[in-house]
């Protein structure tokens, strides 16, 4: 049972955090070396990792989809996509696909002769699903190792949600102190008085068979 | 697009309805309490439904559109950062 318990609380835990470290902002450094667009097939449960630009693109099962082509710089690649997210989840509002698409090829540029930018993408990449991380914004930077910034609106994120959940922890463990506890304890002390009185019923009842034996 | 606006309508005004209820009834035992301690010149139920009537036009019954207005300039603030800054 103590099992149960923690195999549901471990993975309470790596649900909310993934779902935290897929949806909330994030920044690399990367070259762009090309944009592209390529029919994407929609039809299975993959599904979840494209957005839902329009209501059309619901039922849709394969559609085109944007992609920026990016080197890293560790020098090792990375793909995003390039879609809106619309009034869907994430709630990040992107409509401005075209536009970053825009921006995206007018930064291309080549190994001699490096543009360095930031890209602030949400998402994973994942090579065995077919995922790509969605980028959202494209801001020039001095160099691969320029600074990234303070990533303000995570802490802001996680600062509120810790508060919600400390909150809500808190509620939880004065609840069960004042109501659950007590009526657990009085459901406790009732069945030990009835069963202290079985055990004493049962001296009783054995005294009497022993007095017969003599 | 539509659908969603009417989704977060709804949800919203749920909460809308919830804390202006709550809001008023807690403004309505704090009145009676201020009754039972005071000089008690006015019969109760006058007291509380003249102190209501001040509620009601008060800044704090306005601040709960803020359920509206909040959520509302929010995401205004991040379309505008997304697709414009």
């Amino acid at each position: 049972m103590r099992y149960i318990g923690w195999i549901l609380l471990i993975s309470f835990w790596v649900v909310v955090g993934g779902t935290l470290h897929y949806t909330l902002p994030q920044r690399d450094i990367v070259r762009i070396v090309n944009t592209y667009e390529e029919r994407q097939e929609l039809g299975d449960w993959t599904r979840v990792f494209w957005s839902r630009p329009d209501t059309q693109s619901d039922t849709l099962i394969n559609r085109d989809v944007q992609f920026i082509q990016t080197v890293r710089a560790n020098g090792r690649p990375m793909v995003y996509r390039n879609e809106d997210t619309g009034w869907s989840w994430p709630p990040y509002f992107k409509f401005d696909t075209s536009n970053l698409y825009t921006e995206a090829a007018d930064r291309v540029s080549t190994k001699d002769d490096p543009e360095w930018v930031m890209i602030t993408h949400y998402g994973w990449r994942n090579e065995f699903l077919t995922v790509f991380p969605n980028a959202i914004s494209i801001r020039p930077v001095d160099g691969p190792d320029a600074s990234k910034g303070l990533p303000w609106v995570n802490i802001l994120i996680l600062t509120l949600l810790a508060a919600v959940f400390y909150g809500i922890w808190v509620r939880w463990r004065r609840f069960r102190r004042r109501r659950i506890d007590p009526t657990l304890e009085e459901w406790q002390d009732s069945f030990e008085a009835t069963s202290d009185a079985i055990a004493q019923k049962r001296g009783r009842f054995r005294r009497w068979i022993d007095s017969w034996r003599g | 697009m539509f659908r969603v606006f009417f989704i977060v309508f709804i949800a919203l005004s749920i909460v809308y309805i919830s804390l202006s209820l709550y809001s008023r009834a807690r403004a309505r035992a704090r009145l009676e309490e201020e009754w039972s301690e005071g000089p008690q010149d006015l019969p109760q139920e006058a007291y509380v439904n003249a102190g209501l009537k001040a509620y009601d036009g008060s800044l704090r019954r306005k601040l709960i559109l803020g359920v509206y207005v909040v959520p509302m300039a929010l995401v205004g603030l991040i379309i505008y950062l997304t697709n414009f800054a």
